[in-house]
């Protein structure tokens, strides 16, 4: 018996494989890849000393007064 | 607990659908755990073994938010126009376990040995509550919320992924006018841990919670004269099955969306967030096109200008992310309803409604520091003033939001 699939599994496996470009093409162009690839002096999230924002929700630090 | 499942845009069907309907897609199951391990392996092999396990945090809590179909935006709908409060009273649930896990984690973690770790903290004041109240305006027209938007689309709902679309732009448009919005009145964040201590903090938001929970089921009781049995409603079938295929509890799903957040917060060292992706993938895909994003200040701020410079698979937020799409898309293939919800046609009123959603979602979590999950579920746990108001100004917009559901030929 089969069954009556709601979806084409070529625009599923199209869809998941441009992503997986798209995150390749931004993840060789990032500092992390920079940094092991061999290259010196690139700060990645690693060495993140986070003064301009204090969480990933973008909100700023606390005023200093 | 039918009701919350088919309003919630997951494409969850009836309960009277048959268990042929249901079974495994396998298909679907093997080619999101096949896309789980590629992505594991490339973040295994570039970053820390953290941002993995995170991962698979994030697979975990899109499993349980679509197993359990916990929604927030149909919980709040039923709550205002059915009188139903059972999803009400599973936030508040969720909110309170959260709270007795954060609070003592975040109040005693120098001597715990937990070092670099901090809760969701966020200002108070023209920025939180226009964001709020426009994200809360947002989620009612574009048919979920951060988390409902992010898992749906995992379980492949088109019109969701219209939303999420939307909800991307509106964030980057929401960075660009950040800084403008923090310049208008407002105090800095107002932590309750700090102020008042850990147990009067627990005392003050447990009884705060129970008193919301309490007036919640009054008003069901007052309009249905009984409150259903929503939360601790036992499942249909075997443990396991349901376990595997779905349809859990809103207690199952409430316990395990508060225990991974605990995870995500002892393993990144902050709690679990979902926007600030949403508004990073944005300004990747403008940057890549050319444009400058370092004329926005926004993006000079360290955090953002790092992550933006930085890989998306070491960014904590983009991490999890991914993994709570594939989490949804696996469970959605555990139950054998991937898709399912785009079945029926889109009107174009339909969709317009979802790009007006998605816009306002995105700018206003920009504006308001995050989403459901980040502002009020992770900023509420973290005894962070700022997700109380989020909470408050998100509701008065969500009413707004429902009221305009007709207009776009949406169910109520």
């Amino acid at each position: 018996m089969t069954i009556q699939r709601d979806y084409s599994r070529i625009r599923v496996l199209a869809v998941l494989l441009g992503l997986l470009v798209l995150i390749l093409a931004d993840h060789f162009n990032s500092a992390t890849f920079a940094l092991n690839s061999g290259q010196g002096g690139v700060a990645t999230s690693y060495s993140q000393l986070d003064s301009g924002a204090c969480a990933p929700c973008g909100a700023p630090c606390p005023s200093e007064d | 607990m039918a009701t919350t499942q088919t309003t919630l845009n997951t494409g969850l069907p009836p309960q009277s659908e048959t268990d042929e309907a249901r079974r495994i897609d396998g298909f679907v199951v093997s080619t999101a755990l096949t896309s789980l391990a590629l992505l594991a392996g490339l973040i295994g092999l570039e970053a820390p073994i953290d941002r993995v396990w995170l991962l698979f945090v994030g697979v975990g809590l899109g499993i349980a938010l679509y197993h359990a179909a916990f929604g927030f935006t149909a919980g709040w709908r039923n709550l205002v126009l059915k009188r139903r409060s059972g999803g009400m009273r599973a936030q508040m649930l969720l909110l309170a376990i959260a709270t007795v896990l954060f609070v003592p984690v975040l109040g005693f973690a120098e001597t715990l040995g937990l070092t670099g770790i901090s809760g969701t903290l966020a200002p108070v004041g023209v920025s939180l509550l226009v964001g709020s109240s426009l994200f809360g305006f947002g989620m009612q027209l574009g048919g979920g919320c951060g988390s409902g938007t992010l898992f749906t689309v995992g379980a492949g709902n088109l019109r969701m992924m219209v939303t999420l679309t939307t909800f991307i732009i509106g964030s980057v448009i929401g960075t660009m006018h950040l800084p403008w919005w923090l310049a208008q009145p407002g105090i800095d964040p107002v932590d309750l841990i700090a102020g008042v201590g850990v147990m009067p903090t627990l005392v003050l938001q447990l009884g705060a919670l129970g008193l919301l929970a309490m007036w919640f089921a009054r008003i069901e009781r007052q309009h249905h004269g009984e409150v259903e049995r929503a939360i601790l409603q036992r499942p249909v079938g075997p443990w396991y099955t349901t376990l595997l295929k779905g349809g859990w509890p809103l207690l199952w799903g409430a316990i395990a969306l508060a225990l991974l957040n605990l995870a995500t917060l002892l393993i990144a060292g902050y709690p679990w967030g979902i926007t600030f992706a949403f508004g990073l993938w944005g300004a990747k895909v403008l940057q890549a096109l050319g444009v400058d994003m370092a004329q926005w200040a926004f993006w000079t701020w360290d955090y953002p200008a790092l992550a933006l410079a930085d890989s998306v698979l070491v960014n904590v937020v983009s991490v999890m992310d991914f993994g709570l799409l594939l989490g949804a898309m696996l469970a959605a293939g555990l139950a054998g309803r991937f898709n399912r919800a785009s079945r029926r046609p889109l009107p174009a009123r339909s969709i317009t409604a979802a790009v007006i959603g998605g816009l306002s979602m995105g700018y206003g979590a920009r504006l308001g520091f995050g989403c459901n999950i980040g502002a009020m579920f992770s900023g509420i746990a973290s005894a962070s003033l700022h997700g109380w108001i989020w909470f408050a100004c998100a509701f008065a917009g969500s009413l707004a939001g429902i009221r305009l559901r007709p207009w776009f030929g949406l169910d109520q």
